[in-house]
């Protein structure tokens, strides 16, 4: 043991570079992935996340105003600590001509312990400032509300009428996001909810659970609706309910990183084959001499597996700490993950921490036992490989190829399986850089024309408290606009099938609003319509096809005549000319004005400018831009890119030192032939290039191919539908297939230049 | 049991060594015999292909024997496994190579401390051993160096150094000086006198003669088959080979 520990120690100390390389490669795997796993656990399971950041309560009750719940601690076992009651009451907020149901919740300034509202942006409540209001997160988004905003809250009755300012926006797990789950969530201080409702009885209490048993959720309700009374309870949700109900959010960039974290985990695997094949062809003598000196076969596997055991476990120690300090600053900014929502639980943290430590094990272990089976007389006979040149070698000489491209061409493959590992080391990070640089050039692209994924209008405007004309009159003084589409959103029931949409009146028939159609056209009379390939999908529909749809009691059929991509409202998009709900007699408030600015102009300085021309009394509102959003998928593709690279080069500079120390001996009988020193290191420079060219362009080519396939699948993921995709340019692929070859041939002479550091030369012997 | 009276560290019964390479046969060693009393210096010479080293080798365990016996201080040794020939080594054998084979990643401290540990030695007494052997072959300032470090005689010292580690009972070396200049060579071959003076039994493969002449006795190779053994007498003669090498020397 103790010569075990020797050995490993020694060997670390001497090759400090190579083990750095190893431990590397495994944290570079391992952040990747736990970042990949964060993303795609706050994109498809934010719940997790929000109930950990807001110490949330598993159950919410709705109880009759007056009800007592001091004593059900001591009655229900199992519950641990009780959230409220908080005063709530039914009202509704005035949004664009539309009267929008919401729940106002009285808390006091002082955020509680239990069921705390995680704040986005502004602040909480504060006892100077009666009318300020706090916005659940999904609900303002959804009524285009941020902080400044002013609204209208009226009682149910709408015998009271309160103008409040919006002064912070807040998450929370007490409910499922708007409008999965409504109403809407609007906290308000005690005095401001008894000024709008000021009838005691038209209030409830609201009271959050906290129990022991999250299994025991549906015991304790039954217990709890028992000891209070059913009479007493008005409604209940679980943590199962709102975690149901918040689990469909976008995956695109957990999927996005969880790919490059696999390939690079693939990559690395064959990187760390590569480079202990190689070390254990490398030190030959020394494993034998070892052998000699009396270490066992299971000694010697023992103790290279150990090495790489250490080194992984360094190197995933490393990526935890890493991952942990990225989370916040690469994930903190992701719209619908936040870093609350993107914790990585610790059951997949352990399947990806296990799952690499075994994968480099398992990746040591093939050359590991072809090490132990290293006899021991290898100490004092070099292994050398063998070959033969062959026709097209000979052919290539006859035909005065210079000699150092056919000798160096062809040591390149008489090692086959480090040739083979090379090539495929080089190849799969090639391949993820290629996909990598489609993504960036997609991005470009839709940040240049936004119209492209159907983001026409840069600014959208909410009358507010004024008149349709009053608002267009202040749009159209406004010389940056450029055009104006006035717009409806309507809540349609699809007959048969008893779910309701969304749907938008976006322009007219005559003028309709510029959506990027990818199939079919846009709608040129009443009753055309457009859709989403995520709503087609959903309706069960294709263009083409008629769909009927009910508007408040009224029918409307629809010819579906074109299908669009829209990132807006989870990518489920339903739109018409608004004049068609006016033909056939359908309600039609004015929802928002979309406004397509003149070129050049900043959304930014739009906004500002109606905001101040208004008085603050308009909504306006910048439309967000999902390229933006997905910026931090080019922070992650370049630490990506550069884990891979570094994997990469790995592989190359095991292959050279290989190279160099199966051709040592070669080296001065190739002198002796009368190749000049240049030429021998041509012989060692194209081996490597050789391996790296083919590797090179197999992975640039597997890479374009994949790269508009993967974009689609996941565009559509996003809800955009295919159509978005584009590839690197030629010139970006062809300085980054330059690159990579010419740091082949570098990394091809390396050997040279590291003469001290070359082990088993001496056993070559003169 | 060696069935034999005399106290033998070393004894080899019909020892042959084939190689297939190739498609053509070659045998490399054909029934050789040999024994080696405990505290005697044995040199096997013949020339270049005579089979030394494969004999030397099968004898350490390095090569399995085709056919034939091998006892080890009266334990048959020939059947065993790799593992269990690791053993014997680590603990009863030490090496000397003609190209000293030092662990090119280890410093000249740890090649020595390597081989005293894997004896069996405390890590306290493989440094103590370490110190004592390092100091006694003027290398205590090379502690620290890297093997690539030192000149060939000085590795060569520190193989020694490494194969003396363990107190083993035998001490087989291959073509020691083959690879040094004469003044190196005779400063290795003063050693290996000093540690057999010491009572260490060493069996040596050498082709030069002079080497050879420093052995108690010497066996001859050639083809593979012992043709000559026999002790180094002072005898006025000469009938054998280590006769005749003691009269040219």
């Amino acid at each position: 043991m103790h010569a075990m520990l020797r050995w490993i120690r020694a060997d670390l100390r001497a090759s400090s570079a190579r083990a750095i390389v190893v431990a590397a490669m495994a944290a570079g795997v391992v952040t990747a992935l736990l970042l990949s796993a964060g993303l795609l656990q706050g994109a498809t399971n934010p719940w997790q996340g929000l109930f950990t950041a807001t110490k949330g309560a598993q159950i919410w009750l709705h109880l009759a105003p007056g009800t007592s719940v001091r004593s059900l601690r001591s009655q229900v076992g199992g519950i641990e600590a009780i959230a409220g009651p908080y005063s709530a009451t039914a009202a509704t907020v005035a949004t664009g001509g539309q009267r929008t149901r919401v729940e106002l919740r009285a808390m006091v300034p002082q955020l509680p312990a239990i069921g705390r509202p995680l704040v986005e942006s502004g602040r909480w409540l504060a006892t100077g400032s009666l009318t300020g209001v706090v916005l659940e997160d999904t609900f303002a988004q959804a009524i285009h509300a941020g902080v400044s905003s002013v609204l209208e809250l009226d009682n149910v009755d709408e015998t009271a009428s309160v103008r409040v300012r919006v002064v912070g926006i807040a998450q929370t797990a007490d409910q499922g996001f708007y409008p999965d789950q409504t109403p809407g969530l609007i906290w308000v201080l005690p005095g401001l909810l008894r000024q709008i409702e000021p009838n005691a009885g038209h209030t409830e209490e609201v009271v959050g659970l906290r129990i022991a048993s999250p299994a025991a959720t549906g015991l304790v309700v039954q217990q709890v609706v028992t000891q209070l009374g059913s009479s007493a309870v008005g409604s209940v949700s679980t943590w199962q309910q709102v975690k149901e109900s918040m689990a469909r959010r976008d995956p695109l960039l957990g999927l996005l990183l969880a790919l490059f974290g696999l390939m690079a985990l693939g990559a690395a695997l064959l990187a760390i084959v590569n480079v202990t094949s190689g070390r254990v062809l490398l030190q030959t003598a020394d494993l034998g001499m070892l052998k000699t000196l009396g270490f066992t076969p299971v000694q010697v596997m023992t103790m290279l597996c150990a090495e790489h055991a250490l080194l992984a476990g360094c190197g995933i120690a490393a990526g935890l700490i890493a991952a942990r300090l990225l989370m916040p600053l690469l994930l903190g900014g992701v719209p619908g993950v936040g870093a609350a929502a993107a914790t990585v639980p610790a059951g997949w943290a352990a399947v990806i921490v296990c799952g690499t430590f075994a994968a480099v094990l398992l990746a040591t272990a093939a050359p590991a036992w072809q090490a132990g089976r290293v006899r021991p007389v290898a100490a004092v006979r070099a292994i050398l490989p063998r070959g033969h040149l062959s026709r097209l070698a000979s052919i290539a000489m006859a035909a005065r190829t210079p000699p150092a491209l056919v000798l160096g061409a062809r040591s390149a493959f008489v090692r086959r399986l480090p040739a083979a590992l090379t090539i495929g080391g080089l190849a799969l990070p090639m391949m993820m850089i290629t996909i990598g640089l489609g993504f960036w050039s997609t991005l470009d692209d839709v940040q240049r024309h936004p119209a492209d994924i159907g983001l026409a209008a840069q600014v959208t405007v909410s009358p507010g408290p004024l008149t349709a004309a009053e608002t267009l009159r202040l749009i159209r003084g406004d010389p940056q606009v450029l055009k104006t589409y006035t717009c409806v959103q309507a809540e349609a029931l699809v007959p048969g099938e008893t779910i309701t949409i969304t749907t938008l009146g976006m322009g007219t028939s005559r003028q309709p609003y510029p959506f990027h159609v990818v199939q079919g056209h846009l709608y040129r009379a009443p009753e055309q319509a457009v859709a989403t390939a995520a709503l087609l999908s959903t309706l069960g529909l294709k263009v083409g096809q008629f769909v009927r749809m009910w508007f408040g009691g009224v029918p409307v059929t629809f010819r579906i005549v074109g299908r669009i991509i829209d990132p807006q409202y989870g990518g489920q998009v339903l739109a018409y000319g608004r004049d068609t709900l006016t033909d056939e007699g359908a309600a039609t408030p004015i929802g928002f004005y979309s406004l397509i600015l003149r070129p050049g102009v900043s959304p930014a300085a739009a906004v500002a400018r109606l905001t101040r021309a208004s008085q603050r009394r308009l909504s306006v509102a910048e439309v967000p831009d999902p390229a933006d959003q997905l910026g931090i998928v080019r922070d992650a593709v370049a630490v990506l890119i550069a884990v891979l690279a570094v994997i990469g080069l790995t592989s190359l500079v095991t292959t050279s030192l290989l190279g160099y120390r199966d051709q040592l001996r070669d080296v001065s009988v190739l002198r002796a032939m009368g190749l000049t020193p240049v030429q021998v290191r041509a012989v060692l420079m194209t081996r490597t290039t050789v391996l790296a060219l083919i590797a090179v362009v197999i992975g640039t080519i597997a890479g374009r191919l994949v790269t508009i396939d993967l974009i689609s699948a996941v565009s559509r993921l996003y809800g955009l539908g295919s159509g978005i995709g584009s590839t690197p340019s030629a010139g970006t692929l062809t300085a980054t297939v330059a690159l990579a070859v010419g740091v082949a041939a570098v990394a091809g002479i390396l050997p040279f230049r590291l003469p001290g550091r070359l082990p088993a030369v001496t056993v070559l012997g003169p | 049991m060696t069935g034999d009276g005399e106290r033998l560290v070393l004894r080899a019964a019909g020892l042959t060594k084939g190689f297939a390479g190739d498609g053509v046969a070659v045998t490399a060693v054909r029934g050789a015999d040999l024994a080696l009393k405990h505290g005697e210096f044995v040199a096997i010479t013949g020339p270049s292909g005579a089979g030394k080293s494969t004999l030397l080798h099968m004898l350490g365990g390095l090569e399995r024997p085709t056919s034939g016996e091998i006892w080890l201080n009266g334990q048959r040794v020939d059947q065993l496994s790799q593992a269990r020939w690791a053993v014997l080594r680590r603990r009863h054998i030490g090496f000397v190579f003609q190209f000293f084979n030092l662990v090119s990643n280890m410093t000249v401290a740890d090649n020595v401390e390597l081989a005293a540990i894997m004896g069996g030695a405390s890590r306290k007494q493989a440094q103590a051993r370490r110190e004592e052997l390092l100091g006694e072959l003027g290398l205590a300032a090379k502690a620290h160096a890297a093997p690539a470090r030192l000149s060939g005689g000085e590795q060569q010292r520190v193989a020694l150094a490494r194969a003396m580690a363990n107190r083993p009972l035998l001490l087989l070396a291959d073509e020691p000086t083959g690879n040094l200049d004469s003044g190196a060579s005779r400063v290795v071959l003063g050693l290996l006198n000093r540690v057999h003076a010491d009572g260490q039994s060493i069996l040596l493969v050498t082709h030069d003669l002079r080497v050879a002449s420093a052995a108690d006795r010497v066996i001859s190779l050639f083809d593979g088959m012992v043709v000559d053994d026999a002790p180094m007498t002072t005898s006025p003669h000469p009938t054998s080979l280590p006769d005749v090498l003691k009269l040219r020397g």
